[in-house]
């Protein structure tokens, strides 16, 4: 297949990217993982639920995704890109088996995943991704559990909190790890630039902190969970105050009973394809880890590659749709050769924004102290923060290293999981900066495939644009 | 535990050989929630796990699926007649 524009991911950023690009005239092939656009920020109820009452930013959504299709934009559900080769070739996997899918312009819009922190327990049936619970409540209205603690860091978790309350759900405490945020009242006016014009996140928010405060839900500001309790399943969390680097203050530790945990310290970008693309990244922890250098149209290092939304650097969904705008407009005038009539948004406002939630919910070194010797890292191929040492010991000093060594990171999640916590063992005991670190090489597939669509496809047709050139 | 009763019949799955109702819409994983059930999966070490990322990513929840090994619980809806097992199929 051949498309003009393609876009990956429809979410927000890519939703808007679509949309944009094709209002201004562009053929845009749009693909999606799911089985329907929305990403999970606007995660939509199943189809089979029919017409039910919409939650959280489901309404919302739901009219992006009807002016992209009215605007005459080819989608791709359910359809997993698995490779990106040299002249943006992308290889996918869809209902209707293998295909590939040829863009002049390309613009990346896939996400990220939520930032996980290994400590004793991190593995244990109850404990799961904030994000989790809120893709069952969103999609299925199924909740998690019946006493749920919800920890971790940013907006989230709030959100979240609230909504399993309005659900019916007992929660047990709301932890949210910023030691910033606990001190924020005492500068009120450090934070009001950023906060202006931002009255429907402040609504949320407020919305949500009533609701918990209504149901009598503690809400513990600059703590954090320092154990998960068995034995088979969660039963209770060991829960501690953290000091400004995010270390467990000794003494404040206090166990709450619990069946399910649904935590989250931020998110990682999602940025496997735009690697195998070649496009540069740079380290911005605050961002959420290694995120693509880009220009203000949003072109990456790569001639006609765009690369947008929480992807691309995590600040949210406002400015993920703005990026969208730019770069939709942007890659239509490349590929139709003339201007777009079309203003560029600024996204000055939503920057703003961007740098004041990366000030107030960036973890410190704390959250990477957690783990235990028999603590395990890699979920996957179970191998533990003792496994990890013992091969540092031993020499190694690179995250391939401790791959091979270990094979932390070569099961079936491909390291998106371990990636981000073996590469903060690694700094810690090498005493190495995460920039130098890098992250986990990656290869096509970059998703694990059905052995018939493995046996369909000759990679050797492919062009893999080679190691040192990415 | 389900917060929304739709108006879709229930369909029927099984799980281990256990007969379990579903409603169409909800994923593996969704419906095993639903009936309180936490744990499925059986790492290599023996040890139990269940729904984790709930996005495809970490493939944790995986299951065996009317024979086919590795389908991720979180994103596969149920269907009428599916059978379930969370032991690993030998592939």
């Amino acid at each position: 297949m051949r498309s003009e524009i393609v876009v990956v991911g429809a979410g927000p950023a890519g939703l808007q990217a679509a949309l944009s690009a094709a209002e201004a005239g562009a053929e845009v092939t749009l693909v999606d993982n799911y089985r329907q656009a929305g990403g999970q920020y606007y995660r939509q109820p199943a189809p089979e639920f029919g017409d039910i009452e919409p939650l959280d930013h489901q309404a919302e959504g739901r009219r992006l995704w009807q002016q992209a299709a009215q605007a005459g934009l080819k989608l791709l559900t359910e359809t997993t890109v698995w490779g990106a080769f040299e002249g943006h070739q992308l290889a996918l996997d869809g209902p209707n088996g293998p295909d590939t899918l040829q863009a002049q312009a390309l613009i990346l819009a896939t996400g990220t995943y939520e930032r996980v922190a290994a400590f004793p327990g991190w593995t244990l049936p109850g404990v799961m991704t904030t994000g989790a619970a809120q893709t069952l409540l969103k999609e299925q209205r199924i909740v998690p559990g019946e006493r749920v603690v919800v920890a971790g860091t940013g907006p989230l978790q709030l959100v979240t909190a609230a909504a399993l309350v309005r659900a019916g759900v007992r929660v047990v405490a709301v932890i949210e790890g910023s030691p910033v945020m606990r001190r924020m009242w005492r500068r009120p006016f450090r934070h009001m630039a950023a906060l202006w014009n931002q009255g429907e996140r402040l609504a949320e928010g407020l919305s949500s902190w009533l609701t918990l405060k209504r149901a009598a839900v503690p809400i513990h500001i600059g703590w954090g969970v320092t154990t998960a309790h068995g034995p088979e399943q969660l039963t209770a969390v060991t829960i501690a105050q953290l000091n400004d680097r995010w270390r467990p203050l000794p003494y404040t530790s206090r166990t709450l009973s619990c069946d399910t945990l649904c935590y989250g310290y931020g998110f990682t970008p999602a940025t496997e394809l735009a690697r195998l693309l070649g496009a540069e990244l740079h380290w911005r922890p605050e961002q959420g880890g290694f995120v693509p250098i880009r220009d203000e149209r949003m072109q990456s290092s790569v001639p006609g590659l765009f690369i947008v939304g929480d992807g691309a650097g995590v600040g949210g969904a406002g400015l993920a749709r703005l990026e969208g705008r730019v770069a939709g407009l942007s890659a239509a005038a490349q590929v139709m050769g003339k201007a777009v009539d079309a203003a560029l948004p600024s996204l000055a406002a939503e920057q703003r924004f961007q740098r004041f939630y990366g000030d107030l919910f960036t973890p410190g070194p704390g959250l990477d102290e957690l783990a235990r010797p028999d603590t395990i890292i890699c979920r996957c191929e179970e191998v533990t923060l003792a496994d990890i040492r013992a091969v540092i010991e031993q020499g190694a000093d690179t995250l391939m290293a401790v791959k091979q060594l270990t094979r932390c990171g070569m099961g079936n999640c491909q390291g998106r999981i371990c990636g981000p916590l073996a590469a903060a063992q690694l700094a810690r005991q090498t005493d190495q900066a995460p920039a130098q670190i890098g992250q986990f090489s990656v290869r096509p597939p970059i998703f694990p495939l059905p052995m018939p669509t493995a046996e369909a496809v000759d990679l050797a047709d492919l062009p893999t644009i080679p190691d040192e050139h990415r | 535990m389900r917060i929304e009763t739709t108006q879709n019949r229930p369909v029927t799955i099984t799980i281990d050989g256990e007969s379990v109702q579903a409603y169409p819409g909800e994923t593996i994983a969704g419906a095993l929630l639903a009936r309180g059930q936490r744990a499925w999966r059986k790492t290599g070490q023996g040890h139990k796990r269940g729904l984790f990322c709930g996005m495809g990513i970490c493939f944790d929840c995986t299951v065996t699926v009317n024979g086919c090994p590795n389908v991720r619980a979180c994103l596969t809806p149920v269907a009428d007649g599916m059978v379930i097992s969370s032991e690993e199929a030998d592939s």
